[in-house]
This record gives structure tokens, sequence and C-alpha cells, in this order.
């Protein structure tokens, strides 16, 4: 009597006969998973090449075998792929090696909680102030994300007293610290209640670039007149003395 | 006409300015271009005020709109060392903060109502901006009806938000415009010149028929008089003043008087 068909760890031996069971597909019997992209004649994604392509939500192998790396995501004891991209394996010195799918040569770097982002505001509002997420750290990213500055988390002090119109305008580049990733439909929390974060460039009515004066000013060399912003204090470690 | 290198200031006096004209300030002695003076100083001696339709370039002012240069000397013991403007013709309204406006409520969106100013955005109003609101004695404002505020908030990076109340919290004539009446558009020029104090073209209309009146400085008027045909009359004759004389104003005043 063939066995039913049921879970087969890749890679045993097994695995070829299981595969033939699940592709059979006894009627009444409940389907379970068969091996990750069994069936006869396939091979288990992660036995392939070094990054073979990929599809999203394939199923690579269980946690036992080895550990997710980026682009992958457990579930029930599995790896599955997040990405739709190419799948590379890492033999790890301790442990298991590291599976990971990318999608490009190199990897998109995405802001992580507690990161200082460079943005530009987009529009402000009397409650929120949108900005596009240019760079994270000191790497320019390849499409700009979105993010969204809240009135209370421009300044660290007398919160309800802030305007935003006084801390930023559409045009200002702004550095920040990402607070939230957001849902799915929300874009980016940040946060400039720092001191060294806030307004670095920012160009006035004229056209000319402003110059900081305090915290909270900024004055256009051409035409004197002060503007109000939130700036950032300069690093100590950019301060030449 | 000022020439493409510019004109002295007090030369161009009265005369028509054109967008892009340089008006040439007399240079003083104690202005260092290169160097930027810092601080909480009060303004320079001799600082000058840039008025509307003119802003600050390297040489002198900069003209951006079209009309009759004007200049104010300055005040006598005051550290201004006066203004200029240019006077120009417009019909289209631009919100500027302290500005008394005619709104139509547009929509009702949870706690704000959107008001049509004539501007490009619509302005936002909310509901406990009136005398004596509270989150449980809500103003009855429809959708149609007429407020008189002023605005609070108004910047070319935001939509502009209105209040019906001053700093004090009293509402000092702005709030819901009664029913009845007619709400007329007129240019801006107009509704600069009915602001005036003593105008001389109110206090005319009011020997005629008594009427309740409300300008609003985005070019609206509001008349109501006792009844329909006083009220179409005081808004015919509101409409034609920009452009009659003071004669021509008076004869027909004259002529509905006589009927």
């Amino acid at each position: 009597m063939a066995p039913p068909a049921r879970y087969c760890v890749p890679g045993s031996a097994g695995s070829g006969h299981c595969g033939r069971g699940a592709g059979e597909g006894r009627p009444g019997a409940v389907r379970s998973l068969g091996p990750p992209g069994a069936g006869p004649g396939r091979t288990a994604p992660w036995q392939r090449r070094p990054l073979s392509p990929c599809p999203l939500g394939e199923r690579l192998c269980s946690t036992e075998e080895a550990t997710a790396g980026s682009g992958t995501y457990t579930r029930h004891g599995f790896i599955f792929s997040s990405l739709a991209g190419c799948l590379e394996k890492r033999s790890e010195d301790s442990g298991l090696p590291v599976v990971s799918v990318v999608r490009d040569a190199e990897s998109q770097l995405l802001p992580d909680v507690g990161a200082v982002v460079t943005c530009k505001v987009c529009s402000i509002n009397s409650r929120f102030a949108k900005v596009h997420i240019l760079y994270v750290g000191s790497t320019p990213l390849k499409s700009t994300f979105r993010g969204t500055i809240r009135r209370e988390d421009i300044r660290a002090t007398e919160k309800d007293k802030v305007e935003v119109y006084k801390s930023f305008r559409p045009g200002d580049i702004v550095l920040a610290k990402v607070i939230s990733l957001g849902d799915a439909q929300s874009n980016y929390l940040l946060s400039t209640a720092e001191n060294e974060l806030g307004v670095v460039v920012a160009r006035s009515e004229a056209g000319v670039q402003m110059v900081p004066i305090s915290w909270c000013e900024m004055q256009c060399p051409r035409t004197h007149t002060k503007d109000f912003r939130k700036v950032a204090r300069v690093q100590p470690q950019f301060l030449q003395t | 006409m000022a020439a493409g290198r510019g004109e002295a200031a007090e030369a161009c006096v009265g005369r028509v300015v054109l967008p892009g004209d340089v008006l040439l300030l007399p240079a003083r002695p104690d202005e260092d271009g290169e160097r930027l003076r810092l601080g909480a100083g009060a303004a320079p001696r001799g600082r000058l005020l840039c008025g509307p339709g003119l802003r600050r370039c390297v040489a002198g002012l900069l003209v951006t709109k079209c009309g009759l240069l004007r200049h104010r000397q300055a005040g006598g013991g005051g550290a201004a060392g006066g203004a200029y403007w240019v006077d120009s013709q417009q019909k289209r309204y631009v919100p500027v903060k302290g500005d008394h406006v005619i709104g139509i409520v547009t929509a009702k969106a949870g706690d704000v109502f959107k008001l049509d100013v004539g501007g490009s955005e619509q302005a936002s109003l909310s509901y406990l901006a009136f005398e004596g609101a509270t989150k449980r004695n809500r103003p009855n404002v429809q959708v149609g009806d007429l407020i008189y505020g002023q605005f609070l908030v108004a910047n070319k990076d935001m939509e502009p938000e209105m209040v019906c109340i001053d700093s004090s919290g009293r509402s000092s004539g702005m709030g819901i415009i009664g029913q009845d009446g007619f709400l007329f558009k007129v240019s801006l020029g107009l509704i600069r010149k009915l602001l005036a104090p003593k105008c001389e073209i109110i206090q005319e209309l009011s020997q005629l028929y008594p009427f309740e009146l409300v300008l609003g400085m985005n070019g609206r008027i509001w008349v109501k008089a006792k009844t329909v045909q006083q009220t179409l009359i005081i808004v015919n004759i509101l409409e034609a003043c920009e452009y009659m004389t003071a004669e021509q104003r008076k004869q027909a005043l004259a002529k509905l008087s006589g009927h």
C-alpha cells in the first residue's frame, strides 16, 4: 500500500518518493503539503545553484535546515520567501547556513526604527508634515519612501505650542529619525524631537539658501528677512574648532 | 516708465510701474552688502517697509505687480524709514492673515466646515470657532450659509483657516450672516475704497434708504434693505460706483431720491 502523502523533510532519502505520492493526489486523502517544489524530477530550491530565481511565497526549507535571512520569513516551522528574486544561501561559521532572497545585485536598504534619515518636505498641514525620504544614513535610496512628521513629534519640549508652519516649509531638507514603520497604508513615522534633528537646508522666498542664527530662526543673506524653522544643531564631530 | 537698469524710487512715486522694474534706493552708509548683521536687535534706523507689489532685491526694490507706486513718509519719531507700495487693480483674492471675508459654506466634514472664499483653496472653519460654542452647543450652520469671519492662518503653503471670534473670544460682528439679503462680487479696489473711514459713497447711500451692509475683503458684499426693490437699487449703485465719478454718483442718487 502506497504510503499516504505526508510531510517529508527535503533532502531526506524519501523525498523523491514522497514527491510522487503527493503528485498523484489520491482521492479522499487530505492533501498535505508535500516537500516544497517537489514533484517528479524537481529538486528542492535550496539545493539548486546559488542565485537561482525564486518566486514569491515559495516555501524554501524548514527552520531546522537553515536560518531565515533577508527577504524571507518563517511560518509554521518553515522558511518562505517574501520577495520575488534570487535565492542565496550563505554558510555561516556557527550554526546553520543562512537563506536569503535578494532582488537586485545589492540589497535595498530599508529605513529601520531608530535610523536617522534625510528627507525633503513636500507638503505641510496644521497637523503634520509629509516628507520624501531620500537618504538612510549616508546611503542614497533608489526610490524615495514617504514619511510623516506629526506635529507632536517635531519638538521635545512644549509640544502643544508647536506650529508646523514655523518649523518646516515645503522644499526644506530635514534630518529625522524613524520612530515607526507604519501599517500597510500609512507612511513611515518620523520624529525631529532632538537637538541634532531638524531643518538642515532651507531656501528663502528670494530663492537663496538661508543661514541659521538660532535653533528656531534662519535668516536670508540677501533680503535679511528672518524665517522660523526648527533648525538642527551641527553634530560636534563636524564642527571645526 | 522705469528704465531697464533701474530708476530712483523717489522719482517713480505716483507713476505707473510694471513688473520687473528695479527701483534704486539711496545707499546707506552703514550697510554692508557682504556682512550679515545678526542678533536680536531692532530694525536699523531708516529701515524701509516693503509693501504689497514690491520685493527686496540686491539693487533695491523689485516691482512684482503693475500699478501706481505710492510712498508714505516715516512717522514722527518712529524707527521706520517710510513705506513704498504699489496700488494695483485686482479681482482675484489671495488670502491674507487677519483679513475679514465673507465665505460660503460648501461642505461639513466632521468638526470642520469648508468655506469658499474666492481663493485658490477652500478655507476651513472649526465649529468651535464661534462665540459661545462648545462641544455640546454647536452652531447651526448649513451648507450654503454665508459666514463673516477673519483668517487665522493664511499662507501659500497651507490651506487657510478661518475663525469667527477675535483673540479675546468675542465675536465682534463676525458669525453667520442672516437670511435674505443679496450677495454680489466687486473688485478689491472698490472694497478698499468703501472700507476707508468716512467713505462718501456709504454716507450718501444711507441718506437714501436704511440698509445693512457687510463688506468682505475678498471682493464680496452683502446688502439687505427693507424691500427687494430697495436692495437691488443699492446693489446696482455699489456695482456702478467703481466706474462713476463723484458727480455722476450724486446725480444718480438725486434722481432716485426724487422718485
